[in-house]
């Protein structure tokens, strides 16, 4: 692989970077009673998590994936990046709002955070992880932020967004944000796009194409669990709670903002406990990550679209790698050169990450 | 070769022995990373700098093309399409082409040469 030019004076800090763990290594980590009810096999990969079968460029050979599975896998591949931290999101464990049985959704999330830890996070620094959490049982997210909550390497808490039922917003979840807020940590929601199966079934069912899926799915999930979040008035029942939605580029945000606040003139009853326009709640208490950041044909398109929803104060540099649709360190910069301030670039590539993660 | 003012242009790469029919060879000449195919006895050269993102373009799979015609799927041009290994950008061995929008991203291509049972690229 070629190396990476470095081309920025900040310490840059990755907002997206995936582990890719297997089901299998999570198995050791296993709580009561799953370790001794479960008798599985380690060739049946995928057995829990639900998988929607699409057929990617990975399995066409086209692109090929790092394995990050080690505190080493991280360190090489930051160095092929030129990042300074990294903040590690799951890979399997996307999946984990599907998983069948709730209760071992919940015990998986705490395998994972162990494996995190253990293989990982105890092990490399400049590198965080999360407090994953499975939505399907609210209480047990809770004990789970407050089991990680003092680790020093957990710094927020992530639910796993993609195929979430009910959505965001749904007060089955105000407890998770609850907990999430009194332990002063963000709400990382990231979503999968094995997530249609289960939030959009029909176009599941409807689309046979990968890119049919990838193309719409990530905003359009991101969409309903933000216009939930708003009608449920969560960001004013919990205003020290920060949110961070990952994945899903940037056009899309000004095109939400100027759409909720343009329907909310005329819907204001549909959310009545705001207090403020919704483009405000979401620009004081939501951050979003870059990747994968479309249009880089055009750096005019992408430095408006940053522009209209105040990204210099809350848009954070990912590359979601070791994903194939990764972008790679410079990219975003050669965009904002452009147009924006060194102090912008630096809020973008490091600075908002490190206050909204106290790194 | 045919005389020194060519010569002058030629850089040496590798020997021919080294790249049989249906392989590739990626090599280093004064700073530049450099492809070398071999389609059944053609030698084509391509930069392995990937104009997507910087990627090593010609590092990944070297396979064929999935085609569509009359509502036939078929798998066609075995050995002639390369992938970069980062995003799966497909690229023409032929021309360097990116093969869904061809008129918007190439690979730059490098003229090969055989000469004595030695190859040689030109630029």
């Amino acid at each position: 692989m070629s190396k990476p030019t470095r081309s920025l004076d900040v310490e840059i800090v990755d907002s997206d970077f995936h582990t890719t763990e297997s089901e299998s290594d999570l198995y050791p980590y296993l709580e009561a009673p799953f370790d001794e009810m479960l008798q599985v096999d380690d060739s049946y990969f995928g057995q829990f998590y639900p998988s929607a079968g699409y057929v990617t460029p990975v399995d066409t050979g086209r692109a090929e994936m790092d394995k990050i599975r080690s505190a080493d896998d991280v360190r090489d591949a930051m160095e092929l990046l030129g990042t300074d931290a990294s903040v590690i999101t799951p890979g399997l464990n996307l999946r984990l709002g599907m998983v069948h049985h709730d209760d071992l959704a919940a015990a998986f999330a705490t395998a994972y955070n162990e494996w995190a830890l253990d293989t990982i996070l105890d092990d490399v620094d400049d590198v965080y992880g999360t407090a994953v959490v499975a939505p399907q049982k609210p209480e047990k997210a809770v004990a789970e932020i407050e089991r990680r909550a003092d680790e020093t390497s957990v710094v927020g808490v992530t639910i796993p967004s993609g195929g979430m039922t009910p959505p965001a917003g749904h007060e089955r979840y105000f407890p998770i944000y609850e907990a999430a807020e009194r332990a002063g940590l963000p709400v990382l929601l990231h979503n999968a796009g094995t997530g249609l199966m289960a939030n959009f079934p029909h176009q599941w069912q409807w689309t046979n194409r990968y890119i049919d899926v990838h193309v719409p799915y990530h905003a359009a999930e991101h969409m309903f669990h933000l216009s939930t979040l708003l009608t449920n008035a969560v960001p004013v029942r919990y205003p020290d709670l920060e949110f961070v939605i990952q994945e899903a580029g940037v056009g899309w945000i000004p095109y939400f903002l100027h759409r909720y606040d343009n329907e909310y003139s005329e819907k204001r009853e549909d959310a009545s406990m705001l207090e403020k326009t919704p483009s405000e709640y979401i620009r004081d208490q939501f951050y979003f990550t870059s990747q994968p950041l479309e249009g880089t044909e055009d750096p005019s398109y992408v430095c408006n679209m940053i522009r209209m929803f105040g990204g210099a104060e809350s848009l954070m540099f990912s590359s979601d790698y070791p994903h194939f649709d990764f972008d790679f360190t410079d990219q975003l910069l050669q965009m904002l050169r452009r147009e924006f301030s060194t102090a912008e670039i630096e809020n973008i590539y490091g600075a908002t990450a490190k206050a909204v993660y106290g790194i | 070769m045919s005389d020194a003012a060519d010569a002058d242009d030629l850089h040496f790469v590798a020997s021919a022995d080294d790249l049989p029919p249906g392989d590739r060879l990626v090599v280093d000449v004064e700073n530049r990373e450099i492809a070398l195919f071999n389609l059944d006895g053609d030698y084509y050269g391509l930069s392995n700098y990937c104009v997507h993102q910087g990627g090593p373009a010609c590092e990944g799979r070297l396979g064929g093309l999935l085609v569509e015609t009359d509502d036939e799927l078929r798998y066609d041009r075995r050995g002639e399409i390369v992938s970069c290994p980062w995003h799966g950008w497909e690229f023409d061995v032929k021309t360097g082409s990116h093969v869904a929008r061809p008129d918007q991203y190439r690979l730059p291509t490098y003229e090969v040469l055989e000469s004595d049972g030695d190859l040689y690229v030109r630029f």
